[in-house]
Order: structure tokens, then sequence, then C-alpha cells
């Protein structure tokens, strides 16, 4: 019995409707805890982009792409890149490139402290995630347009 | 020193996967093994005995930690290895789609 609407049986259905929210949010720890512990922008800006993928495996491309679509994702892994490079050039009213602008650097081992070393983690973790979705969506979802044999 | 040989091991499986098979799936499957063994050999040569990880965390004396340099460039290698594995399958896409197969002896309009 094949049911009509896109994607994987019930059971992976129901699973990824518990978990991709979990994932999601994990992503988001390790980005914040980069400063602090193990992980940062790269790491996880791959998780939360994991997290859409497994989405997609699941409920098909729509489902998917209505919680982000490629416009989105291109619309934020620009916003990454330009914050990313606005950090750096911000430091030229300190002096030099990437000058920490705030003064007061906070405590070591603190979630707010290090001035902008989190702020460059979420930006590399906006262009990793979005890239990373943006890549495989079109790679999964590839129409060909060239000639046919 | 039995490290060193498993990974140079794992570094001769894949390069016989990229030399020997004909699908161009396995031959770029076979190109991650290759990277990832060169990963481990970086990694593996920072590391030093009875070494912990050197990440600086409260209420802890760092003794003995195994070398940074190598992770981090590690990181970047990883990263990097990405990159160029969506290339390599972007790439693939396009050649089934011109010639409807991946098996590179029938792919032959470069011949000659």
């Amino acid at each position: 019995m094949r049911s009509k609407e896109p994607g994987m049986t019930l059971i992976v259905k129901t699973i990824t409707r518990l978990t991709v929210g979990l994932i999601l949010l994990y992503g988001i720890y390790i980005v914040l805890h980069g400063h602090i512990s193990p992980g940062g922008g790269f790491a996880g800006g791959v998780i939360i982009a994991l997290s859409f993928i497994h989405l997609m495996l699941a409920f098909g491309r729509d489902t998917a792409l209505k919680k982000l679509s490629q416009t989105a994702a291109s619309v934020l892994e620009s916003l990454g890149a330009l914050m990313f490079l606005s950090i750096a050039v911000l430091g030229f009213f300190g002096g030099y490139f990437f000058f920490n602008l705030f003064l007061h650097k906070g405590n070591p081992f603190e979630l707010f402290s290090a001035g902008i070393i989190p702020l460059c983690n979420i930006a590399i973790s906006l262009k990793v995630g979005a890239g990373l979705f943006a890549i495989f969506a079109v790679l999964v979802f590839f129409k060909g347009t060239g000639k046919e044999e | 020193m039995i490290e060193y040989i498993l990974c140079f091991t794992l570094f001769c499986i894949g390069l016989y996967c990229v030399i020997r098979k004909r699908n161009i799936i396995k031959i770029i499957i076979g190109l991650g093994i290759i990277e990832y063994a060169v990963n481990l050999f970086f990694v593996l040569v920072g590391y030093r005995t009875h070494g912990r990880a050197p990440i600086l965390a409260k209420d802890q004396l760092i003794t003995n930690m195994v070398d940074p340099i190598p992770q981090a460039l590690v990181l970047t290698s990883i990263v990097i290895g990405l990159a160029v594995t969506a290339l390599i399958v972007a790439i693939a896409i396009r050649i089934y789609e011109k010639y409807g197969t991946f098996d590179i002896t029938k792919i032959r309009r470069l011949r000659g």
C-alpha cells in the first residue's frame, strides 16, 4: 500500500517529527557555546543544516522548502558572509582589523564573554548552515536541463 | 609505529578504490577515504602520549596536552573536503545527465 503523499513511511515521519526540533536546538547550543567548549560556527552550522536535510529526507521536498525556501537560504548565506565581513571591518574604529570593540571582555568560561567571537560564530553558522542546505537541495533535486543523448 | 602503518593501509585502500573501480560514485567514496586517511595522519603526528585535548576548562591544570596546530589544520581540511566532495558530485551528476551512465569505460567522448 503506497500512500499518496510524498516522503517516507509513517514510522520515519513520526520519529522525524519528534527529533528534528531537538537536532536544531542542539545545533544552536553548539553555536552559542562555541567560544567556551568544543564546537563552534562550522560544526553547529552543519548540525542546523542536517536538521533541515532530515526534514527533507523524511517529508519530501516541498515540506522542507516551505520551512526554508531556496531564496531564503541564499539570503541567509549572503547575510552570514556580510555579517562576518562587517564585524571584521568595524574593527577599524578601534584601530585595526578584527579589533574587539567590546571594552568589557567578560569573565572566562561564561556564556556572555569573549567580545566579538560569539558574533563571528553566529555569522559562520548562518553561512555554513544555509549553504549546506542549498547544496543538498540543489544536488538531490537536480533537474537536467542539458542536451539528452 | 603500528598506527602509522594502519593509516597508510587506509590510504592504500582509498587509492585502490580510486584506481581500480569503474563506477564514479565508488571513485568519489575512495577520494573520501584518502582524505580521511590524511586527516588521521595529521592528528596522529600531533599526538603525545597521555596528552589531553588542548581546551582550557574551568578548575583544571593542563600539564600535558597534544599539539593543537594539526587539529586546527585538519578542521580546515575537513571544510575544504566538504566543498571538494560537493563539486565532484555535481560534476558526476552532469556526466550522468550527458552520458546516461556512471561507468567510466563507457564515457568515450573525450577519447583519442
